[in-house]
């Protein structure tokens, strides 16, 4: 028998499996489709590699927040590049500004365009790196409000932060600390492909006996004497194990879990109800050889200071962050460019009852038009960018939905509330002792919440594995 | 609402939402005995009076939640 049963094989439910494969338990991760990795898998098209969800990561230099992470979870050996060390680039109305690794540079750097606010941003960064639990319940706008009297710094030092929904009245300081603070302390993107992380924690569980499944789409969840026994699959085969974990959208999972006694409605139901978070619009681009030189750094480009309202209403596109590929052949131009804008649910509606590839002209339409508006937007700091482009693929809320299972095509989870912390943020744990939670909607997104939130998750299996660990 | 109307309507909820005889409900029953509460359950018991009344039981106030007279009073006072 299994020592852990895994169902879902995203980053968190892979990091899950390899800390206790560490740790000699048998484990074995379900994945129910085709390819592994989640938000972490790539595809192939034309000979390159595409990512889905990851672009840079931050914090793993030597004390820092990733690194004992990535350290213990073996990532980092893998090819990891950093990054310039004006690591991002903000165009908001024209004005460039830089953001600088390092607290005191980053604060420093930005004090340069804004003399005025010194003491603020002196200020600001020491709170980012003094972030508590308490910070649940300190909404992050109204808090960087009150820190800057220059509304357009707290614009300036909110672009980045396109990497969590960026909602005025419900976004936690905690998250939107996270969301920042580790790239500040060092910033960079793996030359190479997802697939490279999401293999690399497959060979651990492999290494140590485990196993991972794909085409494994788990539909029920049996419990036996207030513990869950088994899953059973779609095909009908049943898996049995001591401890299980879930790396699903915890809606999803309630599904799964009708019919356990210990699971009362109340659990089910604030569960189902929990709102998600936006989506997001890509348009991946393959550049023509030898016509852009590579870049190590992201820009984040808005037409105006409207950074925390383009995510309820962004037609057309206001904002467009632009990550560059890492070349993987050692040229120092790049073939790979990601152009990225937050993209509501409410966009997608006319498409919800469609599958892939079968969606029609208008949506083929409306992606031609957000990727030409996110081009215009990419050309201020790319001039000509349309005319370098070979080929185009893009991808919506509706994608993520129908390959990675995520409902209403939410980018980063379920929503965390500051005005509902102890509703929004949720305990690993569950009814049933024997069943946890891992994976970005419980307490933070992001590979650096869902890392953190791994080793909360294996912490209730093996002692010596909490979350700053 | 009037405290009555509270009284029907959440009585109905809680025996619904933590699967027990509405019986069992009385104002002076202890409420964590009565709906079988934990550290987790007590969340849902907080999200479903959020939910129903917007209503949002701070942490300071919890503890003196103890029976279902409490609860009525709380949600009485903090209804808009």
């Amino acid at each position: 028998m299994n020592d852990v049963l895994i169902i879902g094989s995203g980053l968190g439910g892979l990091e899950c499996g390899a800390l206790l494969a560490q740790k000699g338990l048998r484990v074995l991760v379900l994945e129910g489709s085709h390819q592994p990795g989640g938000c972490m898998q790539s595809f192939r098209r034309g000979g390159l590699h595409y990512d889905t969800g990851l672009h840079y990561v931050g914090g793993l230099a030597p004390g820092q927040a990733m690194h004992k992470a990535f350290d213990r979870l073996g990532l980092l050996d893998l090819p990891w590049e950093r990054m310039d060390e004006y690591f991002d680039h903000v165009i908001i109305g024209g004005r460039h500004f830089t953001f600088h690794q390092g607290y005191e540079a980053f604060a420093e750097g930005l004090a340069k365009d804004f003399p005025h606010q010194r003491e603020a941003l002196q200020s600001y960064v020491r709170r980012l790196q003094n972030i508590t639990e308490a910070d649940m319940d300190v909404c992050a706008y109204d808090y960087l409000c009150q820190t800057f009297s220059d509304e357009l710094l707290v614009n300036v030092v909110s672009a980045a932060a396109m990497k969590t929904e960026l909602r005025r009245e419900t976004l936690p300081l905690f998250n939107f600390a996270h969301t920042c603070s580790s790239y500040i302390e060092s910033s960079w993107r793996l030359k190479g492909d997802g697939n490279l992380l999401v293999n690399k924690l497959i060979g651990t569980i492999r290494e140590a006996g485990g196993e991972v499944r794909t085409d494994s789409r788990v539909v029920r969840l049996t419990e036996t004497d207030g513990r869950i026994t088994s899953v059973t699959c779609a095909d009908g085969q049943s898996y049995e194990a001591e401890h299980f974990i879930s790396d699903i959208h915890p809606a999803v999972l309630c599904q799964l879990l009708e019919g356990c006694p210990s699971v009362r409605k109340a659990f089910r139901r604030r569960m189902a109800a929990a709102e998600n978070t936006c989506g997001m619009f890509t348009a991946q681009l393959c550049i023509k050889p030898d016509v852009l030189r590579y870049f190590a750094h992201n820009v984040f480009i808005y037409d105006k200071p409207n950074v925390w309202t383009m995510t309820e209403e962004n037609t057309p596109v206001k904002g467009v962050m632009v990550s560059a590929r890492v070349p993987e052949d050692g040229s120092d131009t790049l073939r790979q460019i990601d152009l990225l804008t937050p993209m509501p649910w409410h966009e997608c509606q006319a498409w919800t009852e469609t599958k892939v590839g079968r969606r029609g002209d208008n949506y083929k339409a409306l992606c031609q038009q957000k990727t030409e508006q996110c081009i215009a937007l990419a050309e201020q700091y790319i001039p000509g960018l349309r005319d370098m482009v070979e080929h185009c693929y893009t991808s919506t809320p509706l994608t993520y939905r129908d390959y990675l299972g995520s409902p209403e095509g939410g980018a980063f989870g379920m929503r965390k509330d500051c005005r509902t912390a102890m509703l929004s943020f949720h305990s690993v744990s569950t009814p049933l002792p024997n069943l946890l939670l891992t994976g970005q909607s419980i307490i933070l997104p992001g590979i650096e919440g869902v890392t953190m939130t791994a080793f909360e998750t294996c912490s209730k299996i093996v002692s010596g594995l909490g979350i700053r660990a | 609402m009037t405290r009555e109307e509270i009284i029907a309507e959440i009585n109905a909820e809680l025996a619904e939402e933590f699967e027990i005889d509405e019986a069992t409900i009385t104002p002076d029953a202890p409420i964590y005995q009565t709906l079988e509460l934990d550290s987790l359950s007590l969340v849902d018991l907080i999200g479903i009076v959020q939910t129903k009344y917007g209503v949002l039981i701070s942490k300071a106030e919890l503890p003196t939640i103890k029976t279902f007279a409490q609860l009525y009073d709380y949600i009485e006072q903090h209804q808009k």
